[in-house]
């Protein structure tokens, strides 16, 4: 991935864009998801509290009103005399039962126990045949306690008890006071919604009252258990709330539906990935136009720059926009042209360049005032019978009119005739001291090469390897080779020392040292016709040495049908 | 980036926050007691009601037979979760009672001495005559008298009767026959036995008993405890108990402080509160079950003819006998 994303920059604006797209629309998604979430679950426990106070509420009412009755009746002096008498129906007792009973006859059953845990006395309809172990469960409690007792049913309900004492304290009966479901239901009908359960437990959590009454057993053992192991109570996808009721060491339970159950979290959680996941394609598509609206000028310039450096200097860049961009692709179009215009200016400069270079060093060939005065020699000569002299200034004239006039290539013929007027000119000089051979064959002779390319060949052989010998050797001959032509001076003098040889045959023509006919020879050539053709120098193994030319071959038709005229 | 990623996590998981535990509502360590019982509910649960109620300690109730209850106490020798085994045969304790850790309950004095264990392992709570029940619809001639006539061909596969490798108190019962008639009465009396009874029935779950199997005619005859069978016929269930001829056994279910649990103190509490005289007579009165108490004892004691059973021998000889019964069962 991250190779991928630093290859390109494309790629890297792609991936920011996407990024920063995508990740704060995600993170301001969920947190709004849960921020939602968490704020509703807050409501509803604020209004499962209230719901709790209110039922707690009910619950301390009835529980005051009851253990004010329970009061009054085992205070009261008919109870008294009722018990102690054992007697069976006593119209003035019912009467006071149900005067304590009425206001919370909608709630609760009074009934009067005597001490051997028969029921006397009942606001239930009929007399009940009713036992409770006095050594048991409700009625022990109430006796070894001194107010009322507080005990759950084996089957729900909560039955309060009051003793029944005599002057001596022992107990003569019992009052009780039962709350049955059914009374409990109306205790606490309306004060919480209808969704919700509401489970009222004892002080060790074993159930009261469930508003599902079939399922109470299960319910409450279940929350038992979790109490005991220190889990949280869950269950049913219902939200618990807790609350201790102090004055009775009971605890009420509501039971909220969960707003967010499983099934609704999940149609949210789709929602929002599917929301995602549009935002996600919807960022692609955009940071992929715009990252593409952004690089591909940059691309465009990228691949002009290659081209540029691979010489293609004509490649131009379509600016049709006004920005930076657009203004970066006009500059390098302007830049490219100047680049041009300039790499052919320096072409065109280094060609004037070259060209002064030749007609500088052809200068140094050319004593242009000695000219008249050969002419002048030779008519000397003649006049005072030295015929030698005459010779001399003749050819002299020759070769200095050939260097000063006359084009620039000649044929071989022409240049061969050069050489031999200067061969005699270096008899005389050298008293013929040397022998010069030059074997070149016919079909060569209508070949151009440049004026003056053989003599300083020539004299080089002459003046530093045939002269100082006694029987001096100087060979001119011509060859072919790969279609162009080889020409070739040769001597049997000493040879031409080792770095003056390196010096010739290295294409740094620069350095400084003698043999300069050499040089201007090979640089002449070398600007006529590349860098491909040229001089090359070697000491033969017989002794001397060989100087060569390499020339493209490039006959004179008309040359050579005007010398067959001749 | 990765960092940045992490952050994201972070946030998410912050905003999922977890509701509260009650933690607050949970007793104390020191205020609870966990039993293991293989009583049915109706004897356990108002017992335990009762000493909640007097004591403020919260209980916690298993419930199994009695064999597998025992298995489950060895397998967490190491680290008890019970403090207290409440319910099984006098024998089946005695033979684990390597699992239990003596306890003498200054109630003991008040125990009839027939019923109490020689070294304190276990606490006897009351006692269960062994008892043959027949239904009187399906048994009009002949209705069994003695232990003699369990092994009789004419009722072969249709005596109801619990698995001792389940049941402690079938267990009690197995060993009585075998003491009566001999050790090599168990395969004649296995041949007997109703099989599906036989897996079915737990003393455990009250609506599945021997005696609800007599009464309902699944069985023609079977084999119980007193309470269970006066149970059933105080239920008007038509069942009729028959004490057999040779005498009964009335070995003691008991109750033993585990060694090792987290709340002995708790549990010696239970049995305390279990031998009570309250207690006792409530067993008496609303669960038919004959109490251990010198006190209680006398009233009605002299219909009942016990034979020499032999507690210790029936303990000694319980691997073995019950070995023998499972190659019955697996062989079957």
């Amino acid at each position: 991935m991250r190779p991928w994303v630093r290859r390109s920059f494309r790629n890297r604006i792609f991936v920011t864009m996407l990024l920063a797209a995508l990740l704060p629309m995600l993170l301001c998604g969920v947190l709004l998801m849960r921020l939602q979430i968490v704020r509703s679950e807050e409501h509803l426990t604020r209004d499962a509290q209230s719901q709790l106070a209110d039922l707690r509420a009910a619950l301390d009412n009835l529980g005051s009103a009851c253990s004010q009755a329970a009061g009054e009746l085992a205070a009261s002096t008919v109870v008294h005399s009722a018990l102690r008498r054992g007697g069976g129906d006593s119209r003035t007792l019912y009467q006071v039962l149900f005067r304590c009973a009425q206001p919370l006859a909608e709630y609760v059953r009074f009934d009067v126990y005597d001490r051997d845990g028969f029921c006397r006395y009942t606001t239930a309809g009929g007399l009940p045949d009713e036992f409770l172990d006095p050594d048991w469960g409700v009625l022990r409690a109430a006796r070894e306690a001194e107010g009322v007792v507080l005990r759950s049913g084996a089957e729900g309900g909560l039955t309060a008890a009051r003793a029944v004492r005599n002057y001596a304290g022992t107990a003569l009966g019992y009052i009780l006071i039962t709350a049955e479901q059914s009374g409990l239901d109306r205790l606490f009908s309306g004060l919480y919604p209808a969704a919700s359960e509401v489970l009222l437990l004892d002080s060790r959590w074993r159930p009261v009252y469930y508003s599902r009454p079939s399922q109470m057993d299960s319910a409450a053992g279940v929350l038992r258990s979790q109490l005991l192991a220190g889990e949280p109570l869950s269950g049913g996808g219902y939200r618990f709330f807790v609350l201790a009721h102090e004055d009775t060491g009971s605890t009420l339970v509501l039971q909220q539906p969960r707003a967010f159950t499983d099934t609704v979290l999940e149609a949210i959680y789709l929602t929002g990935a599917l929301m995602g996941t549009l935002c996600l394609l919807l960022s692609l598509l955009a940071a992929w136009i715009l990252s593409r609206y952004l690089s591909e000028p940059v691309q465009q310039l990228d691949q002009a720059m290659g081209e540029v450096e691979r010489g293609r200097l004509d490649v131009r860049l379509e600016a049709d926009r006004s920005d930076e961009l657009g203004r970066l692709a006009v500059r390098f179009n302007r830049m490219a042209e100047e680049y041009r215009a300039n790499l052919d200016r320096s072409v065109q400069r280094q060609k004037e360049l070259n060209e002064t270079r030749i007609r500088m060093m052809q200068a140094q060939l050319d004593p242009h005032f000695l000219y008249n005065t050969l002419d002048t020699m030779k008519w000397l000569g003649v006049g005072h019978q030295v015929p030698q002299v005459a010779q001399l200034a003749t050819d002299l004239a020759v070769i200095l009119r050939a260097s000063i006039s006359g084009p620039e290539i000649v044929t071989l013929e022409r240049e061969l005739e050069l050489i031999e007027r200067y061969v005699d000119i270096q008899s005389i000089r050298f008293e013929d001291r040397f022998t010069c051979e030059i074997d070149v064959p016919e079909r060569y002779q209508s070949c151009r090469v440049p004026k003056l390319c053989l003599q300083p060949l020539v004299e080089n052989a002459i003046v530093h390897g045939a002269a100082d010998r006694e029987e001096g050797y100087v060979k001119l001959w011509a060859g072919e080779e790969d279609g162009e032509l080889l020409l070739f001076v040769s001597d049997n003098g000493p040879g031409i020392p080792e770095d003056v040889l390196e010096r010739l045959n290295s294409l740094n023509k620069e350095l400084p040292g003698g043999h300069l006919g050499l040089f201007n020879v090979d640089s002449i050539i070398r600007l006529h016709y590349g860098e491909r053709y040229g001089l090359a120098a070697w000491n033969q193994p017989e002794g001397g040495c060989c100087v060569g030319l390499r020339l493209p071959i490039q006959r004179e038709e008309k040359a050579d049908a005007e010398s067959s005229d001749c | 980036m990765r960092r940045l990623l992490a952050v994201f996590l972070c946030l998410l998981l912050a905003s999922c926050g977890s509701a509260a535990g009650p933690a607050a509502f949970a007793p104390e360590e020191a205020d609870r007691l966990v039993i293991y019982t293989s009583h049915p509910q109706s004897l356990y649960a108002p017992l335990v009601k009762e000493f909640e109620e007097r004591t403020g300690i919260w209980v916690q109730v298993e419930t199994g037979g009695t064999a597998e209850l025992l298995e489950r106490l060895a397998e967490e020798a190491a680290e008890p979760r019970c403090d207290l085994f409440f319910g099984g045969g006098a024998d089946s304790l005695t033979a684990r009672k390597e699992l239990f850790s003596p306890y003498t309950s200054p109630m003991a004095e008040e125990v009839a001495p027939g019923f109490l264990c020689e070294d304190g392992s276990w606490t006897p709570f009351s006692a269960l005559p062994v008892v043959l029940i027949y239904n009187p619809v399906l048994v009009r001639m002949n209705p069994p008298e003695d232990w003699e006539s369990l092994l009789n061909p004419v009722w072969h596969g249709r005596i109801a009767f619990a698995s001792p490798t389940v049941s402690g108190a079938s267990y009690t019962a197995l060993a009585t026959i075998l003491q009566v008639l001999g050790e090599d009465a168990l395969e004649s009396f296995y041949h007997n036995l109703d099989r599906q009874a036989l897996s079915d029935i737990t003393f455990v779950v009250d609506e599945v008993s021997a005696a609800s199997a007599v009464a309902e005619g699944s069985c023609p005859i079977g084999v119980t405890i007193e309470p269970a069978a006066l149970a059933a016929a105080q239920a008007g269930q038509d069942v009729r108990l028959v004490y057999p001829k040779e005498g009964t056994s009335a070995a003691p279910d008991g109750m033993a402080v585990v060694r090792g649990g987290l709340h002995a103190d708790n549990a010696r509490r239970f049995i305390d509160f279990a031998l009570g005289q309250d207690v006792q007579r409530y067993v008496e009165r609303e669960c038919l079950r004959r109490p251990v108490r010198k006190d209680l004892l006398l009233a009605g004691e002299e219909d009942l003819l016990l034979m020499d059973y032999d507690l210790y021998q029936a303990a000694a000889n319980r691997e073995a006998v019950l070995a023998r019964w499972r190659a019955l069962e697996d062989g079957a």
